[in-house]
């Protein structure tokens, strides 16, 4: 059962317990939780809804094949009546420096984890406190304990497939007897060649003040995609701490419909932009089981444009949309939400954007502020030919370094994770048809000797990327500005980003490691960070670019009052009683973890509240 | 059928079977050989097109008669690959079957030969995609499509580099 599309019209004439702002993971989450106790939900969805159906699913995967370039955009054709930035690609966010934010995010149906990756690791306890144990970025006002019920929700609802143990050796505490859903996904034939270089290095220092050893030790990460279930997987009780044997069934995997909900995963190495298989989760799948889902009513392509607010008590009253009526033109018509709850879940990006078009920066002023990501460093190299790695095949990642997580030295620099690509150099820029080109065009290689140059050149490939911490600070923000606009004309996001030496440190820190792994492997480094690259920087006279992480956060922080940030621990905005602003915007600080899994248990800490006030 | 027509098809396969690498029986198996042949026609028009596959087609009866496969091998780097005209447009076809991908032309061939209205870089068919040479020549399945099963990546590839001399 799908939930329900419906009109203008229809939504016209009703007043909801809900109005939710986006169809992704968190307001997916937020509509599934609320609709199952009964509450009337209406989903306002800038993007259109296709996907939805199988045959649109089809259709997406169809466009990516026929796409030439295969960005993380490329099956969901272009909208210019809601875009969605690529990499600079478009031009959609206004980037004024220092450096590029960059990045993608997906305004469609299901959101961004249409096309995420799906890493699915829980922040550490000492990450909830980044202020006080380390002197940078800002603290939260929840501790990893009260998060701890919600993770197991959000392990739940995603699917989570890893090994638990070695979550607990990375730092990640567990109750007893709990294991994730599903089995750990193998790690890849090359990331076993990779462990045995980093074997022979055993051991590592970090920090200057007071160095600290680390051993180095590869592990596997937790992701949103089908393996095995895990038979002693136990779900999440009716309490906090209960846990209820539980035969996990990964949607679809056993069912009569596989097709439509998703399969085992089966290697398809393609988890960015699009599983043909559905074995990663994304956002639909919580929304297509729903338990009730005529109380949920979506309205694709429309666009929310303004949040009104009654000025004497601060209450939003309603939520104003352009409805377009299809990608290729730019006619709208204009329409209002009302419920008695309203939820922001448009991506930490949007919902500080459409808070300051609605001329709400909050009482602190910190609207949009705090702006983060990770930013990443890569580091790429061709590994020896006496044994054929194989690049290109599995998951884009399965295994990498969790060592450096935690530690004193993120008094001096910031936290990192390592990941072994499994999908090869293309992040870097050079895709295995830039090799193709290059040894055809340049090299004149034909016959069995191109073959043999390919597997030399990109089977042997290995980019490993240093995922690193920055912490929020109030001049990385989004901002809006009547000069930037998109042609329905709603704003586009102005961005004001920088990374500050206690990244950079990290970075080039994650350079050299990468270097001692090439040279125990016996690979030669290919890296070349040009200077002509928007995301260059030098530090200390070396070189180097970064990546945009994807992994947007920070722009409605919470905190402990309504003075130091935007929204209270439960995700409602201290000036308006009846608006909750959930995702990534209102974690203060996002760790050496992608921020989907935070994020989505977040969204079920905030439902909870939500269901108290729609009670009172 | 005009019995004086050469059969440029064959042509085409027998040029495609020598310049990608692999065998006539895998190409054909792509399904794709037709609709190569006539965007390769279609964008560069037959004469020109004609031209490459005559030149390979009398290197290769060559080659065969006086049974010297350098015939072959050297005469498609001297008079094709390395030729102005030709040589463009056979590493598009190599690159067509690799990545089903064409390519537009580089500027001094566009400049000289003149421009084709149609020579704009594009991948010919969505599905033409996963029967891209490129992912077979490595061992891997295409992105998104053709997966080789759950755990598969766990094992050794399937690939392993030749001797260029076989
Ligand atoms: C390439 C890539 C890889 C990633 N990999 C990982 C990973 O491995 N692990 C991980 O944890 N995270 C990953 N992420 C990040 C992850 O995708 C996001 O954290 C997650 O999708 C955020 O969920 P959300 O629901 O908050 O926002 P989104 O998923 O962005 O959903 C927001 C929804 O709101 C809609 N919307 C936006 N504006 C409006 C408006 N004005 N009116 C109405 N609707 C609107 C959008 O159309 C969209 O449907 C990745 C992201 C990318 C781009
Ligand atoms: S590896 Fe393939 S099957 Fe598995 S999740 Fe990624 S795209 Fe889907």
């Amino acid at each position: 059962m799908i939930i329900k599309s419906v009109d203008c019209q229809t939504i016209s004439n009703i007043v909801y317990d809900v109005v939710i702002v986006g169809s992704g993971v968190a307001g997916a989450i937020v509509a599934k939780q609320l609709s199952e106790q009964g509450k009337t939900v209406l989903i306002l969805e800038a993007g259109t809804s296709e996907g939805l159906t199988l045959e649109g699913y089809q259709n997406n995967i169809e466009t990516f094949y026929g796409a030439l370039n295969k960005n993380s955009n490329s099956p969901y054709p272009l909208n210019p009546n809601a875009l969605s930035p690529t990499d600079n690609t478009y031009g959609y966010f206004q980037e004024k420096g220092v450096l590029p934010l960059s990045g993608s995010y997906t305004r469609i149906v299901g959101g961004t984890t249409r096309h995420w990756e799906g890493k699915t690791i829980r922040m550490l306890p000492e990450d909830f406190k980044l202020r006080t144990n380390y002197g940078h970025g800002l603290d939260w006002p929840i501790s990893y304990d009260d998060l701890m019920p919600y993770y197991r929700k959000a392990e739940y609802e995603i699917g989570v497939a890893g090994d638990t143990e070695e979550q607990k050796e990375a730092g990640a505490e567990f109750i007893d007897g709990y294991v994730l859903p599903m089995k750990k996904l193998p790690p890849s034939f090359l990331d076993g060649i990779v462990r045995k270089g980093i074997d022979q290095i055993e051991e590592v220092t970090i920090g200057k003040e007071n160095p600290e050893t680390i051993k180095l030790k590869l592990s596997t990460f937790p992701q949103g995609r089908n393996s095995i279930p895990h038979p002693d997987y136990q779900r999440p009780g009716y309490t906090d701490d209960q846990l209820i044997k539980d035969n996990f069934i990964p949607e679809g995997v056993a069912s009569v419909h596989p097709v439509e909900y998703g399969e085992r995963c089966q290697g398809n190495a393609n988890c960015v932009p699009i599983c043909p298989v559905q074995a990663k989760y994304d956002a639909r799948r919580t929304l297509s089981t729903i338990a009730f889902p005529e109380k949920v009513h979506l309205l694709s392509q429309a666009v929310a444009t303004q949040v009104d607010i009654n000025p004497e008590n601060g209450r939003v009253t309603a939520i104003n949309y352009k409805q377009y009526k299809n990608i290729s033109s730019s006619e709208y018509t204009v329409g209002t939400a009302r419920g008695r709850l309203f939820v922001l879940a448009a991506n930490a990006v949007e919902n500080a954007k459409l808070m300051l078009a609605s001329n709400l920066p909050s009482t602190s002023g910190m609207m949009g502020c705090n702006l983060m990501d990770h930013p990443y460093l890569l580091s790429w190299a061709l590994l020896p030919t006496t044994k054929i790695a194989g690049t290109l095949r599995g998951p884009q990642v399965t295994s990498g370094l969790s060592t450096f997580r935690k530690g004193d030295f993120r008094k001096e620099q910031c936290a990192f994770a390592m990941s072994i690509h499994n999908d090869g150099w293309g992040w870097s820029g050079t895709g295995a048809t830039d090799i193709l080109q290059d040894a055809v065009d340049k090299k004149h290689k034909y016959g069995a000797e191109l073959r043999n140059e390919l597997i030399t050149r990109i089977s042997q490939q290995l980019l490993l990327d240093f995922m690193c911490e920055l912490p929020a600070n109030s001049s990385n923000r989004v901002t809006v500005d009547p000069q930037y606009k998109d042609q329905l004309g709603n704003y586009r996001p102005v961005i004001h980003y920088n990374v500050p030496d206690y990244c950079k440190k990290t970075m080039a820190y994650a350079r050299k490691l990468s270097l001692q792994i090439f040279e125990s492997l016996g690979a030669k480094d290919y890296s070349h960070y040009d200077k002509s690259d928007p995301a260059y920087f030098e530090y200390e006279n070396e070189g180097y670019f970064f990546r945009g992480g994807n992994h947007f956060a920070g722009t409605h922080v919470m905190g402990t009052t309504k003075n130091n940030s935007v929204v209270d621990r439960n995700l409602r905005s201290w000036d308006h009683e009846n608006l909750y602003l959930v995702g990534g915007g209102s974690m203060p600080s996002i760790g050496s973890s992608n921020t989907t899994l935070t994020l989505a248990a977040l969204s079920f800490l905030a439902s909870e509240q939500m269901l108290r006030d729609l009670k009172a | 059928m005009d019995i004086d027509t050469p059969d440029l098809m064959e042509y085409f396969l027998n040029f495609s079977a020598a310049v990608t690498g692999f065998s006539r029986f895998d190409l054909l198996g792509t399904g794709q050989a037709s609709l190569y042949f006539s965007t390769i026609e279609g964008i560069i028009g037959g004469e020109i097109f004609r031209e490459l596959l005559q030149t390979f087609h009398e290197l290769y009866v060559r080659a065969n008669s006086e049974n010297d496969a350098s015939i072959l091998t050297e005469g498609i780097t001297d008079e094709i690959l390395m030729s102005g005209k030709l040589g463009p447009i056979a590493s598009n076809i190599i690159k067509l079957w690799y990545s089903a991908t064409w390519y537009q032309l580089p500027d001094p061939w566009r400049e000289k030969f003149g421009a084709r209205q149609n020579d704009t870089s594009f991948v010919v068919s969505p599905y033409a995609y996963p029967e891209g040479l490129l992912w077979q020549a490595i061992g891997v399945n295409p992105p998104g499509a053709k997966a080789p099963g759950y755990a598969s990546w766990q094992y050794p590839p399937s690939v392993r580099l030749t001797s260029p001399k076989n």
